[in-house]
């Protein structure tokens, strides 16, 4: 079966629509979202009522959880006072505007979804808002992956997709414990994956052509995919509907601008 | 030498059999760290309290961070944004109650002072994991879990309080493989390693009445000791 993971939509109607004619043309027969439907976009209400008419299997992101409990969610998370301003605006944009209803389905979605030795979640397994970025930690990415129980684990949240295999995982282990010394053991795991899907509608691999992956659960062959759309349309839109033009900016050019968390492996503690 | 304890558990008794026991000690001691746990249900702990603040004679300041009796108290107080659920549901319904009876409101700015642990050298002190405090680590936790916990904070020791027991846990020659693949980039291939760490669980001071277990340290040497005190529990 080929199976498309999109995430990261933040309300761009038209890159969702793009993304959804290519996996079409591609003939995949299931679709997983990893979240953050709304955010940053302009049209955060038409993106949750086409993911909600498709019945996509989708997992609440960061700025889901955000618009459903308040920025108090993770306002640690932000890299710099600039962005932090940026985001508020964007965030007090779109809680004016969004549906009851849409606010509603948003707060009942789950953290993270399975099928079969797959794991779909947004940031990590433990948190929305952790990005596993691909030069982390190689022990602490497979143990991200082994925590879930699954061999691969989909997210999102980075903006920019990659494969990671981990493999050849071992751990010599020696423990002592109520006054005897034991033998030494090793532990060791089989391949590990983790697959980062990018982001439909504000991507940062340095393009403004939307990303999502195709995987095929007959081969376990993992594609990602790039499709262009119209961005100016969503650009133009952004400017049109009064939310800030970096917004804009940056997605013509799939950019994070300027700034980086200073430690994008931080776990908000609220 | 540092000595770290942990779970005093409002049994002062039990904190100054490990106090007598450090001045026996022939090596100095040049830190004394307590890892949470000051707060509990062995008895009330207020003296206990004056005591920790007071050092006598000769013997250093204890440095506390908090654990999970104090997380549990703060938010029993409204404080940190949850219920103490994890209390609630470990000890029973009656456990704020009998916990209300042990603390006093005073010391409630005192409590929220406490830091989550110290990071000192290439160790890092906490009374759960370098996540939470309510993680309760032991040598039967995922060796994979052990290490995620030290790499996050990049330390080669990672002392614990919360199983209350004194254990070790060594984690040698670790490696593994990755490959990455981006949409731009030719294919990436690493091979980590990583160097040998370790987890020690420092014992508890109060939790068993008339059995004192605390951990005695040497950061030059990496050498660990495990002391267990006998003393008289109070009638």
């Amino acid at each position: 079966m080929k199976i498309a993971v999109l995430s990261c939509i933040h309300g761009n109607y038209e890159a969702l629509n793009a993304v959804l004619l290519d996996l079409e043309q591609h003939k995949a027969e299931k679709i997983y979202c990893l979240g953050d439907l709304v955010g940053y976009g302009p049209y955060p209400n038409a993106v949750v009522e086409m993911i909600r008419s498709l019945d996509i299997p989708t997992c609440q992101g960061c700025w889901d959880e955000d618009i459903v409990e308040g920025l108090n969610a993770c306002e640690c998370s932000y890299p710099s006072l600039l962005a932090e301003q940026r985001g508020k605006l964007a965030h007090e944009w779109t809680h004016e505007r969004i549906y009851p209803e849409v606010r509603d389905y948003l707060a009942q979605l789950p953290l993270s979804l399975r099928e079969g030795d797959l794991c779909f979640t947004h940031g990590s397994p433990q948190n929305q808002h952790e990005y596993l970025l691909p030069e982390m930690n190689a022990f602490a990415a497979l143990e991200r992956v082994l925590s879930t129980g699954a061999n691969t684990l989909f997210c999102g949240h980075t903006h920019v997709p990659y494969v990671r295999t981990l493999e050849a995982g071992s751990i010599r282990l020696r423990v002592d414990y109520k006054g005897e010394s034991g033998e030494e053991t090793v532990f060791t795991t089989p391949l590990r994956r983790i697959v980062n899907v990018g982001s439909v509608g504000e991507p940062r691999h340095g393009r403004p052509n939307a990303t999502y992956v195709l995987y095929d659960t007959e081969t376990d062959h993992v594609q990602l995919r790039e499709v262009e759309y119209d961005y100016q349309k969503t650009c133009a839109a952004i400017i049109e509907q009064g939310l800030p033009p970096i917004f804009a900016w940056r997605l013509a050019r799939g950019l994070e601008f300027a700034e980086r968390a200073d430690d994008p492996s931080h776990i908000c503690e609220r | 030498m540092w000595a770290i304890l942990s779970g005093i558990e409002g049994n002062l008794t039990a904190y100054e059999a490990v106090l007598r026991d450090l001045k026996r000690q022939s090596v100095e001691i040049e830190a004394l760290y307590i890892l949470g746990d000051i707060l509990g249900l062995q008895g009330p702990v207020e003296a206990l309290l004056e005591r920790l603040q007071s050092p006598q004679g000769g013997e250093r300041t204890p440095q506390i961070c908090a654990g999970f009796w104090e997380d549990q108290y703060l938010q029993m107080q409204g404080w940190g944004g949850g219920q103490p659920e994890a209390a609630l549901s470990q000890y029973g319904s009656n456990v704020l109650m009998e916990l209300e009876k042990r603390v006093p409101r005073s010391c409630l700015d005192w409590l929220r002072s406490l830091p989550f642990g110290f990071l000192e050298l290439d160790c890092l002190l906490v009374h759960g994991s370098s996540v939470s405090v309510s993680d309760e680590l032991s040598p039967q936790t995922p060796p994979w879990q052990l290490l995620d916990y030290l790499v996050r904070v990049e330390a080669n020791f990672l002392f614990c309080g919360r199983l209350g027991q004194c254990f070790s846990v060594q984690l040698q020659n670790s490696q593994i493989s990755s490959q990455v693949t981006t949409l731009d980039q030719p294919l990436i291939e690493q091979k980590a390693t990583s160097s040998p760490r370790q987890i020690i669980g420092v014992g508890s001071v109060g939790r068993v009445s008339g059995l004192a277990r605390y951990t005695l340290f040497y950061p030059t040497t990496g050498q660990i000791r495990c002391r267990t005190v006998e003393y008289a529990p109070n009638p």
